[in-house]
């Protein structure tokens, strides 16, 4: 199942290499990751495709909300075959 | 991501300003002046080029402010090698529960801290690590001795800053330090240039770093509180069980939260069975503890985790070790609490039918006055009379009656002068184990062993550590003869320091943790793992080193004799013992078996129903 998710960041050194070294340590791959700014020039957004289990999901999600630059992490998941768009999971 | 940092923002409404504040100070006068205010009593670390300036600062903080004694009032510790500091370090945060503090060079200096940091960040250990860095001129040139330190350790670490702009020094350790002792705790490394540590810059006194995020997901965890319907629903399940079983882990004595377990325990009479980490946690020798469960746990810890219907985890996380399968794990478990810190670890490993994610001495105390006003006193009689028989009919037991010294009675030879009061440093291996099953552990923060990471060498650092934590307390470093060759290069830090640490080596010359599962899984094929053509004569060795008591004790008969006077002599004292190489761990519950699986061993009795099948496990780890 593809998941996207939705990442509020803060702009600190080296925040986007520990976001993207979590899900590589957690053995979770990432399928595109997309990074933009914001109205705030501290706060970045980072997009990020990633298939898996709701579980894994799940799991990796709560470990990204210890990371202490995330502001906030969002998920979206498309279930089944109607490529319906559910939402799972909101604000951390 | 190269954006400007946001500025630092004044701690909220600070009762008195700083009384420094508004003075110019260099930025290593600063990092010192935070570490003194945060409540750092000694440092741990090994000089080099990156990091003078603040081994400079420590130098003159400690000279201008010796104190009646003559003594230093913080003292920089300099092991034989990095990785004997960070574990130091580690030692001293595990026995005293404050953040222990590395101060290291850049490159190689941080790279040996590596280890330690994954140990801390595994066991959820407090501490800060501060490593020199080249000047942020020079950063990303492959200068000398740089190494990209904030990308190795952003992996292991609980968080990681490298400090590029001087303005953000203060408010990034003051902030590390609240990261560190927050929440699950856990290691921080802050990553300082050079250039960064001459800078002058003017002391605010309390400014930290804005994280919002994760100051708010800690203010959310540490507010939430259990409600009516989750204690009652929590006491309903209660009523229902028969054979109610608390797993107790390490978080029990990271959150201060053991008098307030006794008390709940003891109130409902439930049974507590403690993890590796979680021992100390729950006074062993009371009545209602089952000691340790899991693979290497007591015989009859697991059967009553078989047998249980009700089982409640508190700081406890269901690893490989305890839960190695965890479907079959507490079978017979009609319903599974856990009240956890870290909402990550509720329903990782095994789902759950109640949870709590908040500050666990707070919800014990919350169930305990609810369960004291609405609950009727369940009786579970029976059920104690069960878990009695089990600890009575599978008791730990091993070889009474060999010629060789057997290395459990080596610890209940110990525990008979120390009686669970004693500060208990392990390596990795089966004396780690042994030493784990025999000792009695009668209050928190006495049993310093490397859980989750399972590091070889950390016994004897980790005692010298614990040892400036406390004074005037028995340490002994319980290790083994492959462990402590590791950080061997410790033993003069001992005498070096004058620290009356006591150390014994349990010799079975080898790995013999690693030689007991060849046994089982590769047909005794010892490779790499026989030490008998070793040259090591660790008597001489610490002698060598200066120590005023060494032994080697080699015949059974000794055994009390030499305990008592290894034990009695008032300075630093090495003894090693010549154990039976033959001798096995056990219980155990063999990797990916459940623990109707478990295999006892020729000396304790098995309940029955249990089949040994090797191999196929031998991708298990
Ligand atoms: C740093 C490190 N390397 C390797 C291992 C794997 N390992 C686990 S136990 C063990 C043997 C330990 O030998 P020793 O310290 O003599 O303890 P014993 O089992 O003999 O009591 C080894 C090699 C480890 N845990 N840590
Ligand atoms: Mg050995």
């Amino acid at each position: 199942m593809k998941h996207t998710l939705f990442i509020l960041l803060q702009n600190e050194s080296g925040a986007l290499l520990r976001v993207a070294g979590l899900f590589a340590a957690r053995h979770c791959n990432i399928d595109t990751l997309t990074v933009a700014t914001t109205h705030d020039p501290a706060i970045s957004q980072l997009t990020l495709v990633m298939h898996g289990s709701t579980a894994l999901l799940e799991q990796v999600v709560r470990q990204t909300r210890k990371l202490v630059d995330v502001l906030d992490v969002n998920t979206l998941s498309l279930v089944g075959t109607e490529q319906r768009l559910l939402a799972l999971a909101s604000s951390a | 991501m190269n954006l400007p940092l946001p500025t630092a923002v004044p701690s909220p409404a600070p009762e008195a300003p700083h009384p420094r504040a508004g003075e110019h100070l260099s930025g290593a006068d600063i990092i010192v002046q935070i570490l003194v205010d945060e409540g750092c009593e000694v440092l741990f670390g090994y000089s080099g080029g990156a990091i003078l300036p603040v081994y400079d600062a420590i130098f003159r903080h400690n000279a201008q402010h010796l104190r009646a004694d003559g003594s230093e009032p913080m003292p920089l510790i300099v092991p034989a090698n990095e990785q004997g500091a960070g574990f130091m370090a580690a030692g001293h945060a595990r026995a005293s529960g404050k953040v222990g503090v590395a101060v290291v060079t850049s490159g190689p200096g941080a790279t040996n801290l590596v280890t330690p940091i994954r140990d801390a960040m595994a066991d959820s250990v407090p501490m800060l690590a501060i490593c020199g860095q080249v000047p942020t001129a020079v950063l990303g040139s492959d200068a000398f001795q740089e190494a990209p330190v904030a990308n190795i350790m952003a992996s292991c670490a609980k968080h990681v800053f490298l400090v590029t702009e001087p303005e953000q020094l203060e408010a990034t350790l003051r902030t590390a330090f609240e990261i560190a002792r927050s929440g699950r705790p856990g290691p921080v490394v802050v990553d300082i240039p050079k250039d960064v540590q001459n800078a002058m810059l003017a002391f605010d006194g309390a400014c930290r770093l804005p994280i919002p995020g994760y100051r708010a997901r800690l203010r959310a965890t540490a507010q939430s509180q259990l409600g009516e319907d989750a204690c009652a629903r929590f006491f309903n399940a209660l009523a229902q069980a028969r054979r109610p079983l608390i797993y107790a882990g390490g978080g029990v004595i990271a959150a201060d939260a053991s008098a307030a377990l006794h008390e709940f325990a003891t109130t409902f009479g439930i049974p507590v069975t403690t993890t590796l980490m979680g021992l100390g946690g729950f006074d062993t020798t009371h009545p209602l503890a089952l000691h340790m469960l899991g693979m290497h746990g007591t015989a009859y810890a697991n059967y009553a985790v078989e047998d249980c219907d009700f089982l409640i985890a508190l700081g406890a996380r269901f690893d490989d070790r305890v839960a190695g399968v965890p479907a079959r794990f507490a079978p017979r478990a009609q319903f599974i609490a856990q009240i956890d810190i870290d909402a990550a670890e509720v329903g990782k490993v095994k789902a759950v039918d109640w949870h709590h994610v908040g500050p666990l001495r707070a919800a014990l105390e919350r169930l305990l006055r609810h369960g004291r006003a609405r609950a009727a006193q369940p009786d579970f009689s029976a059920w104690h009379a069960h878990l009695a028989q089990l600890k009575r009919a599978h008791a730990l037991d091993y070889d009474r009656d060999s010629v060789l010294i057997q290395p459990q009675a080596v610890i209940e030879a110990i525990n008979r002068h120390t009686r669970g009061r004693a500060i208990i440093s392990t390596g990795v291996g089966q004396h780690q184990m042994w030493a784990a099953q025999y000792f009695d552990f009668r209050a928190p923060r006495h049993w310093l062993t490397s859980g989750s990471m399972g590091t070889m060498g950390f016994g004897l650092p980790a005692a010298i550590g614990a040892q400036f934590a406390r004074p005037d307390a028995l340490v002994i470093d319980i290790d083994g003869d492959g462990s402590i060759r590791m950080n061997l290069g410790e033993l003069e830090t001992v005498t070096s320091y004058g620290l009356p640490l006591k150390i014994v080596v349990l010799n079975n010359v080898g790995d013999g943790m690693v030689r007991q599962w060849q046994k089982l899984f590769f047909d005794g094929r010892f490779s790499a793992t026989d030490r008998s053509l070793r040259r090591k004569d660790f008597v001489m060795a610490a002698q060598a080193d200066g120590f005023g008591w060494v032994r080697r004790l080699e015949r059974k008969e000794d055994l009390e004799t030499v305990i008592a006077e290894f034990l009695a002599h008032p300075g630093a004292a090495f003894l090693e013992v010549m154990i039976d190489p033959d001798a096995g761990v056990y219980p155990m519950v063999g990797p990916g078996k459940s623990y109707a699986q478990m295999i006892t061993g020729p000396f304790i009795a098995e309940r029955g129903e249990s089949a040994i099948a090797p191999a196929q496990t031998a991708d298990m780890f």
